[in-house]
């Protein structure tokens, strides 16, 4: 296993404040990879949630890896899902996540923040072949790695989720709000990351429907967009921080059976970030899951 | 990017598609194993039951795990166009309304009805009268 580095800097206080700015984008890299983190369920789309959960008493086992890189930041990230369906409107799970993050030459490999995560499918309208459904979801990234990449806060996320799949096409739409918790550091002070509003829309469609024991590809069209709120130091907010942005990502999941391989890349379309900040180049997902 | 990682995940969404594209009928109808299989399953009791909201076959699949639960289903098919569920299974299998009322809502799907297709039908096979669509 790669050995945990951590910058200097992070061990002074004098060297924080010397290298607020480094600060920041290892806090910028730490909301993006927290935000990308959403959790992706079965038939779900790739950069966010759908209202899919799994059958009573199914297990999930989940892989995912990521990539997001702006300017020359570039996170990349490994997970590990189990989920578990408590009934066949309820999942609940946990992740195990291993990140590492390159900042101009320097590299920081550590073992994230474990998270627990839920989703309750509340409605359901089912017709031949097409599938109407609406859930609430709620997820909290605990603290529980002691190391300079995770944020030392508990974060938490909610949000609501709604969609159709039918044989031929799928739409999904959901909203979601991230609270992010504050950093109370003697070294850094009170900081307080801004909240973000996410919205995403998302198309799919299937091309050929093939047997039941058929590998079958759906292609998925997803328009991802993120509101951020400005962070905070001690009360004030810092200008470099928050704004908007927007994505278009193409994505697939190809299955079989119970296997499922999804992939996507999130092309940034719109940026209206505030202050002097590294605008997104491009993310990355790909995923392999199994019902068991 | 890096031109590696474009390139593998270029070539793994190729081969996925080239595999969903050129699948083909099922093989059963081609290959001398399935023919026997084919023979094996008229001899036993063989279900269609109409379910609801099956829009995608990965998602179907706690369906075939809630069945392969059951003592003596043999055979799960799932034909997403017809809303149906195939199931063979032993002459002493028998299925109540409600219990596939609730393997279907555990499964994340509405059970709508059940129907004996062998062609001797054996009435006993089915807890109540259900052996009518009912829509």
């Amino acid at each position: 296993m790669e050995k945990l580095i951590v910058p200097q800097f992070l061990k002074n206080p004098q060297a924080i404040r010397q290298n607020f700015q480094q600060v920041l984008k290892l806090l910028f890299g730490l909301v993006v990879y927290l935000v990308f983190m959403s959790k992706v369920f079965a038939h779900d789309p790739i950069f966010s949630p759908g209202p899919h959960v799994l059958f009573k008493e199914g297990i999930e086992v989940h892989g995912n890896v990521f990539q997001a890189k702006s300017g020359d930041e570039k996170a990349t990230e490994f997970a590990t899902e189990f989920k578990y369906g408590l009934s066949g409107d309820w999942v609940a799970g946990v992740e195990l996540p291993y990140q590492k993050r390159t900042i101009s030459d320097q590299q920081f490999s550590a073992v994230g923040d474990i998270s627990i995560f839920t989703k309750y499918r509340f409605w359901r309208n089912d017709t031949l072949g097409r599938q109407e459904t609406a859930a609430i979801l709620a997820k909290v990234k605990l603290d529980t790695s002691n190391n300079e990449l995770n944020s030392n806060a508990v974060d938490s996320i909610i949000g609501l989720t709604y969609g159709v799949e039918s044989i031929k096409w799928y739409r999904w739409a959901s909203i979601r709000q991230r609270f992010n918790g504050n950093i109370n550091k003697a070294q850094l002070g009170n900081f307080q990351r801004g909240d973000i509003t996410l919205i995403d829309f998302v198309i799919g469609y299937r091309p050929k429907l093939n047997g039941y024991r058929e590998p079958d590809m759906v292609y998925m069209l997803e328009l991802n967009s993120e509101f951020s709120q400005r962070n905070k130091l001690n009360g004030t907010s810092l200008v470099n921080s928050g704004g908007k942005q927007a994505f278009v990502s193409p994505g697939f999941m190809w299955t079989l059976r119970n296997m499922a391989i999804k992939g996507g890349v999130q092309i940034p379309v719109y940026s209206n970030l505030n202050g002097h900040q590294q605008n997104s180049d491009y993310r990355f997902k790909l995923s392999i899951e199994w019902h068991l | 990017m890096k031109k590696s990682n474009l390139f593998i995940f270029i070539s793994l969404v190729g081969v996925m598609v080239i595999s969903s594209s050129w699948a083909t009928e099922p093989m059963q109808d081609k290959t001398e194993n399935h023919v026997n299989t084919n023979k094996v399953l008229a001899s036993l009791n063989n279900f269609e039951i109409r379910a609801d909201g099956l829009a995608c076959p990965y998602c179907a699949y706690g369906i075939e795990k809630k069945f392969k639960a059951i003592k003596g289903v043999k055979h799960i098919d799932v034909d997403l166009k017809k809303g149906l569920v195939k199931i063979s299974s032993e002459k002493t299998v028998k299925f109540s309304e409600q219990q596939l009322k609730t393997l279907f809502s555990d499964s994340g799907f509405t059970y709508r009805s059940i129907k004996q297709v062998n062609t001797n039908l054996d009435e006993s096979s089915l807890d109540k009268s259900n052996t009518d669509e009912k829509q």
